[in-house]
């Protein structure tokens, strides 16, 4: 089983950047992005292709399949022949965006082709020739691809490259943890932790939420010196269920008294996720409810939205609501209240409803009506809301307490909680 | 500037080539990048092939790795030229810095050129050896693209033996990578025809791969795990072990190790007696199952197809998650679904009311397709909880007050799924079928209200009217709707002959006259033969009890997914298909590879029979959607399918008269003179060689009919048969 190779497409279907493939036939990748690029034109949405797409061929007597993921304006794809475990192909190319990001920030076409030198040596180092997934831990990885830094291009334009190598480690893999490299050297030593704890559920008209999830992650970012070994336990641990980790985690601690015991990787990472789920009751309180009313005409549909704040003290942020008004959705008109916007994309035929920040107890309101160029307009069954809570998580997971054995200092150590939403709600 | 071709005079190749012999380093360095960048947009550069080659020798690791990619990229098409290359990469793979050495021994395994391959032996069996361990691991790799190219340099080197020895290396990663490289090699050689066992896993071997499981990188760890799927077990204390041991693993965070996880433990539970033990590895697969659903669509869909699959094997692990497969609007079609088929099966008393007001809410979307499929949904609920047929009926009728066209049209077909279930249970809601007949336009629509009519031919008043107006159209309706009148019609008048007897006379003429379908022909000159000749036959066998249809627990066969749980994770078991009909035997690059002539044969008979189990598969998936259109193109195959179906509770289905297929109905008739037991082909035969001898004029079937061998002989079927006539 291997991945034979992979390729980034640009917005227009043309490869940007392509691994080395093992194949003898050089026809054997232009196979599959031709094969994908139909598939995509042939969809009504492209979002509707399957992720994998089986390619036959003539001339090469193997058929092979072709998983393809979307990044921004991006399409990764990895033509596989063989059996090859999908998801294997699927996790590879997410370690493969997670490290152009660590590399580059943002992902464009313009930054790959600026840098395709690196782009090329990390796909090189992560993906061997055989096929197999080879170096991913972002700690090794840059010491062996350094990462293009400001540094090293005004010391290249300089013209001193000896300079710029130093950092390169002469000792690759020496280290005895894969995951964090050694001699790592801090003057203040800090580590911080991010709760973030996402919301995901379906409402009913009758405002009873038909299905909710809260699924979170710990994100951390260590900047610690040495080989530092951590403990942290949480205050409210035991709501916490389907937890997946970090490598790095001693799963045995967690199993017998929940608490997390790792050395963690340098800079970074996500050390765990988890899903909430309440003692007894099903249900997590939606932060919000939503009161709507649409009434359908011939050819037009007027509709009056409440959205209205059921959190006392914290405030709600950044939400958006979006109604898409079905395909013969022709235009719309709204008045919005209190500093709140609205926009109708007429290509995804969507309403957007803005609202950037929503005050405990307070309500907004959206009134208008749309058209269709079809007799009976046939709306979305619901809405899609989006929204941010700083400071704040659904399942109230507190860190309790971090330890630090190993090391000599004193880190400094912040925890921040978040939450996000994607609520649809049917009116 | 000596070069072995003349380069270029002008232009931009021209420039390159000046930069790459530039006195600055810089320079040449930057020349190097633009070379490559040109190689990136398929540009040829191919001319400058001397001039990158003297840059290799340099202390910069970044400039001799932008060296290499250009060597990989063009050794195929020069491979005179790579040749020179050599003496630097020997050189590389003695080099103080571990990163030039794997670098080289990596880039010289990829380049596909024979004359490099000959000297690669020497340094990769001092890489295999190297004191550091990220040399060792590429080395490793290393020796499954040398046996890719050249097998017999990886035995005569003793290359094997050496990766057997590294399995129990020190370094998790080294062992992670070379238990790869033997599976790579023992695939290759699998396929190639080769029945010797390269990479045999002992007892030894496992113990030492556990270990290394919890080390690895998750690359690693799914390279292990998949592994340990193939390790045959000693006893059931072994296989229990393993269980335990690899159960933690449905914590990584990497989603492919967790489906990897899922099929090393299915596949050692066959093993594991304690009941306990199975339990609670049944209750402890759950959980990482759910969080697959929490990644990106892509990963959802390959995860609801192994989902299904699974649920198939086991349906209680995921009992009390249906709530997690509820759809939303904005997920992608392919996600939606297998989440729908998911929740039916997850259906159960407790929940199905949940499942059912989503259906509902699913059945208003605005995407047709995915409300066409909520509303089958609905339907197979109906089918498989009794207790809850009723509330089904009523979702459904609300559904149809709603008017809209194809939601009419998808709850009517749905509708006679539930009186084939449930006969004589649910006539109150006929009156609000037959009030929908002006909207219908499709086939299976029309045919399944037609039918529909026809098995209630006696508690509709106005029967023969609404019957009528089909036979007026007669001509211009589809095949399977015209099939559905005339046995209707029959129907009709079976129960009440007084006030239908112009109809059926009618209906007989035109089918038997104007009618360019032989099927339509042949069946209404059955009818009419039955009909003049025995009219008590007659109703025996159109009137006869139809056993009721059953929702299948499994889509492919037993024996299929006995083996597609073995293969939970991989390609197979997301098109539920085994992987030799999908994907050739080999990898693309083996072509290289001799193969001997004897085992294509085998490979033929292999991918014959898997995909005989597939074909299995797919007939027994017919349940509910019993015109299947592929049936009717393929007329022949007919009997002999339903034939071999005979013995599944879906195949009953296929056989009860209310398929659009006329052989499917004329075995029907057939079978139920013995009543519900389904005779096989013998009677079929005999039935068809009779009709023969009755002089009925084509027919077209009966060489069809020849074919299959008859496996079972009802006697007795037989016998009242030839008394019908």
């Amino acid at each position: 089983m291997a991945i034979d190779g992979l390729i980034i497409l640009d917005t227009a279907g043309r490869p940007i950047i392509q691994s080395g493939f093992r194949s003898s036939s050089s026809a054997y990748p232009l196979l599959h992005i031709e094969a994908l690029n139909n598939a995509l034109s042939k969809a009504s949405r492209p979002s509707d292709v399957d992720p994998v797409l089986y390619v036959s061929s003539l001339e090469l007597d193997t058929p092979s399949a072709c998983c393809h993921v979307k990044h921004g304006d991006l399409r990764l794809l990895c033509p596989v022949s063989g059996d090859v475990n999908p998801l294997y192909v699927f996790a590879f190319l997410q370690t493969f965006i997670d490290i152009l990001r660590e590399y580059f920030g943002q992902i464009s076409a313009e930054t790959l082709k600026d840098n395709f030198d690196v782009v090329y040596q990390l796909l090189e180092e992560t993906l061997d020739a055989s096929g197999h997934p080879s170096t991913t831990y972002p700690n090794a990885l840059r010491d062996i691809v350094l990462p293009p830094s400001l540094l090293q291009k005004v010391l290249s334009v300089a013209g001193v490259t000896g300079l710029a190598n130093q950092s390169s480690n002469q000792h690759p893999f020496a280290s005895p943890i894969p995951w964090r490299k050694t001699g790592v050297r801090y003057n203040a030593n800090e580590v911080f932790f991010d709760l973030l704890e996402e919301l995901r559920a379906v409402v009913n008209k009758n405002g009873i939420a038909a299905m909710s999830q809260v699924w979170g992650t710990v994100h951390a970012n260590s900047r610690l010196s040495g080989t530092p070994d951590l403990l942290l336990s949480f205050a409210g641990s035991q709501t916490l269920t389907d937890c997946s980790f970090h490598p790095c985690v001693r799963l045995q601690r967690w199993t017998r008294d929940k608490q997390l015991s790792f050395v963690p990787p340098d800079g970074q990472f996500t050390l765990m996720s988890y899903r909430y789920q309440p003692a007894g009751t099903h249900a997590i309180a939606i932060p919000f409810t939503v009161k709507a009313s649409v009434v359908i005409d011939e050819s037009k549909g007027t509709f009056d939205v409440i959205v209205t704040s059921r959190l006392t003290t914290r405030t709600i942020e950044k939400m958006t609501v979006d109604w898409f008004l079905g395909e013969t959705a022709s235009g719309a008109s709204c008045a919005a209240s209190n500093s709140s916007s609205w926009t109708f994309d007429s290509r995804a035929r969507t309403l957007r409803w803005e609202m950037k920040n929503i005050t405990p107890s307070s309500s907004f309101n959206l009134r208008g009506h749309f058209a269709t160029t079809n007799k009976v307009p046939r709306p979305a069954r619901g809405f899609r809301i989006k929204f941010e809570v700083l400071q704040h998580t659904f399942s109230s997971l507190k860190v309790d307490q971090l330890k630090l054995t190993g090391e000599m200092y004193k880190p400094y150590k912040g925890v921040r909680g978040r939450s996000m939403g994607d609520v649809e709600w049917r009116w | 500037m000596a070069s072995f071709r003349a380069p270029p005079r002008k232009g931009e190749n021209f420039e390159l080539a000046a930069d790459l012999n530039s006195e600055y380093r810089e320079k040449r360095k930057d020349a190097i990048k633009r070379v490559i960048a040109n190689m990136t947009v398929q540009k040829d550069v191919s001319g400058l092939f001397p001039d990158v080659l003297k840059n290799m020798q340099t202390d910069d690791l970044e400039q001799k790795k932008l060296v290499y990619l250009y060597l990989m990229n063009y050794a195929k098409t020069q491979p005179e030229l790579v040749i020179l290359a050599v003496n630097t990469f020997v050189k590389d793979t003695d080099d103080p810095n571990p990163l030039v050495r794997a670098l080289a021994i990596r880039t010289m395994g990829c380049l596909r050129a024979e004359k490099i391959i000959d000297y690669l032996c020497d340094p990769l069996q001092k890489c295999l050896r190297d004191e550091n361990p990220y040399v060792r691991k590429t080395a490793a790799l290393c020796v499954a693209k040398l046996y890719d190219l050249k097998p017999e340099l990886v035995i005569e080197n003793g290359f094997l033996e050496t990766l057997r020895e590294m399995i129990v290396d020190s370094n998790p990663m080294v062992v992670a990578n070379t238990v790869a490289a033997l599976t790579d090699i023992h695939n290759s050689s699998v396929a190639a025809g080769s029945t010797e066992e390269i990479f045999v896993i002992t007892n030894n071997v496992l113990s030492k791969l556990l270990i290394a499981l919890n080390e690895s990188s998750e690359w690693g760890r799914v390279a292990i795990l998949n592994a340990l799927a193939r390790y045959n077990t000693e006893s059931d204390q072994e296989s229990e072990h393993i269980c335990e041991r690899v159960v933690p693993q449905f914590q990584h965070a990497n989603a492919s190790v967790v489906l990897a996880a899922v099929k090393v433990i299915m596949i050692h539970m066959r093993n594991v007696q304690s009941e306990n033990l199975t339990k609670q590895l049944v209750r402890k697969m759950a959980p990482p199952l759910v969080t697959l659903l929490s990644n990106p669509p892509e990963v959802q869909w390959v995860a609801l197809r192994n989902i299904n699959l699974l649920l198939q094997k086991r349906p209680d692990i995921l009992t009390n998650e249906m709530r997690v497969f509820f759809c939303k609007y904005n997920d992608p079609l392919y996600v939606k679904v297998e989440k729908l088929d998911i929740m039916v099966r997850l259906a159960g008393e407790s929940n199905v009311d949940a499942l059912l007001s989503e259906l509902k809410e699913y059945a208003s979307e605005v995407d047709v397709d995915f409300v066409r499929r909520s509303i089958k949904a609905i339907g197979q609920a109906a089918i498989k909880i009794d207790e809850a047929a009723e509330r089904c009926v009523n979702v459904l009728l609300e559904l149809i007050g709603t008017r809209v066209s194809y939601v009419v049209q998808e709850a009517v077909v749905v509708m006679k799924d539930i009186f084939r279930k449930y006969p004589s249970t649910y006539e109150g809601v006929i009156p609000t079928l037959c009030a929908n007949l002006d909207e219908l336009d499709e086939p299976e629509a029309k045919a399944s209200l037609i039918w529909i009519i026809g098995e209630y031919a006696n508690k509709i008043d106005n029967a023969d009217e609404l019957l009528g107006i089909f036979v007026d159209t007669f001509i211009e309706e589809s095949y399977p709707v015209q099939l559905q009148t005339l046995t209707a019609v029959v129907k009709l008048f079976l129960r009440k002959p007084d006030s239908s007897q112009g109809l059926v006379q009618q209906v007989l003429n035109t089918a038997t006259k104007d009618c360019d379908s032989p099927d339509v022909r042949d069946r209404a000159y059955i009818y009419w033969r039955l009909l003049s000749t025995d009219p008590g036959a007659a109703k025996t066998v159109v009137l006869a009890h139809r056993p009721p249809i059953s929702l299948p627990r499994t889509t492919v066969s037993p024996a299929l997914l006995e083996e597609l749980i073995g293969e939970v994770s991989s390609l197979a078991s997301v098109y539920h298909k085994p992987a030799e009909t999908f994907v050739g035997r080999g990898r693309i690059g083996a072509d290289t590879l001799p193969k001997t002539t004897g085992d294509v044969g085998d490979d033929k008979q292999a991918t014959q029979k898997a995909l005989q189990t597939v074909v299995a598969g797919q007939q027994a998936e017919n349940l509910l959607n019993f015109d299947d259109p592929m049936a009717d193109d393929q007329q022949p195959l007919g009997i002999a399918a339903t034939a071999a179906l005979a013995a599944t509770p879906a195949a009953a289905n296929l056989l009860a008269g209310t398929s659009s297929n006329p052989l499917d109905d004329l075995v029907s008739i057939f079978g139920n003179v013995s009543m519900g037991s389904v005779p096989a082909a013998a009677p079929q035969q005999n039935g068809l060689g009779s009709f023969g001898g009755l002089s009925f004029g084509a027919t077209p079937m009966a060489p069809s009919a020849a074919s299959p061998p008859p496996p079972a002989q009802p006697q007795q079927a037989q016998d009242d048969l030839l008394g019908l006539f």
